[in-house]
């Protein structure tokens, strides 16, 4: 059964990109174009894990996060946080710190197959646990 | 009749000569194959490291013609040549030489430019007037193309020999690599951490050990010199830290991002995740 990853980015371009490679390699790509419908995706759909991006209308993605792990499901679904917006705010550490995505990637730090990678690693290792 | 006397005594002396024919720069001794007076004796001998040429090249002999006497000059005729496996002559050349009691010299000859590799002989023979027995010497050498210079032999050697130091340097130095990427990435262990602060410990501590990775040991200075962070100069271990730890954190990814132009990605471990 194909693992369901849930791309929550309302950078079109981007988002695209993401779902076509995830879709090449197996994978079945959700699409979310803000935190508000990130949210709902993820509750209704239970996603293997979550790509999020930060900076977003209508919901940005750390209180998308805090919606999420306030649901019993939502609170261990493995996270990847994917964004261009630096750690240098204190309030963000705590968040970060709080609600534990797995990791916290500099989008354009990350090329997207690494990131692909990434999401392998963690989903092997949840099938491991 | 007084010429016909001297002519015989000529030739009476010179019946009894040594011809030292040898390949220059070669050690090792051969005993030539031999046909000469009674007294008479041929040796061969070379200094090197075996005797190659290529096609076209030069092969220089060493010759030594001795042991005429009588102080007169005998006419000598030498005759080289260069014989195949096959024993066709391939080359052949003479040359007069007056000599009276001995004569040394070096004669190159020149190796048929379309002469095919393998074992080739080099005879030398000499004729001289009144001879009642030939007189030859021969040693054997070998032709073999070169390439860029250098013996075709000698090139699959060498070259097999740097392709095997290359493929070894290739291989130490991933390996090298990969041992000082590991020993910079790989996770310390905070469990003796209190766990209220440990996942700050383990967000310092993967951000400068992603940022090492990125920029070299510079990471680590910049983590030493934020307020509040203790750390290993040499692993980029973090000892401790004091005040608060999310203040910390945003410190070492602002430095990071004022000092390198690098926005820091980090990486969170679940709880009991092991290392």
């Amino acid at each position: 059964m194909k693992k369901t990853i849930l791309i929550v980015e309302d950078e079109k371009s981007l988002r695209e990109a993401i779902a076509d490679i995830l879709r090449r390699n197996d994978f079945l790509p959700l699409e979310a174009v803000n935190g508000k419908e990130g949210v709902e995706l993820a509750l209704s759909k239970h996603p293997d894990l979550i790509l999020l991006d930060l900076i977003m209308p209508e919901m940005d993605g750390m209180t998308a996060l805090k919606n999420i792990r306030a649901d019993a499901w939502g609170a261990t679904v493995p996270t990847v946080i994917l964004t261009n917006l630096s750690a240098s705010n204190e309030q963000l550490i705590d968040d970060v710190v709080t609600h534990k995505p797995m990791h916290y990637l500099i989008k354009s730090d990350w090329k997207i197959h690494d990131v692909i990678k990434k999401v392998k690693d963690i989903l092997e290792m949840k099938d491991v646990v | 009749m007084k010429f016909k006397i001297k002519s015989l005594y000529c030739i009476a002396f010179a019946l009894q000569f040594f011809i030292i024919l040898s390949l220059m720069l070669t050690p090792t001794s051969l005993n030539a194959q031999t046909e000469v007076t009674k007294n008479a004796q041929v040796e061969t001998s070379h200094a090197g490291t075996g005797i190659r040429v290529a096609p076209g090249e030069l092969l220089p002999i060493s010759v030594k013609l001795s042991n005429f006497g009588g102080g007169k000059r005998v006419d000598v005729l030498i005759r080289y040549s260069i014989f195949n496996e096959a024993g066709e002559e391939i080359y052949g050349n003479d040359e007069t030489v007056a000599v009276e009691t001995t004569a040394n010299f070096v004669k190159t000859i020149q190796v048929p430019v379309g002469a095919a590799p393998g074992n080739y002989i080099a005879k030398t023979s000499i004729t001289y007037g009144g001879q009642k027995v030939p007189a030859t010497t021969q040693f054997s050498f070998t032709v073999e193309r070169k390439i860029f210079g250098m013996f075709q032999s000698d090139l699959i050697t060498f070259g097999g020999i740097i392709a095997v130091v290359g493929v070894i340097m290739i291989f130490l130095g991933r390996a090298l690599r990969k041992h000082r990427r590991s020993m910079r990435l790989t996770p310390f262990d905070y469990s003796a951490i209190p766990h209220d602060v440990r996942t700050y410990y383990e967000i310092l501590s993967d951000t400068i050990m992603e940022m090492r990775g990125r920029v070299g040991d510079e990471a680590l200075l910049i983590a030493a010199a934020v307020d509040g962070l203790e750390i290993n100069k040499e692993t980029g271990q973090v000892i401790s830290i004091s005040g608060r730890p999310s203040k910390i954190i945003a410190t070492l990814v602002f430095e990071y991002e004022n000092l390198l132009g690098e926005k820091a990605s980090f990486s969170l471990r679940k709880s009991g995740q092991k290392i």
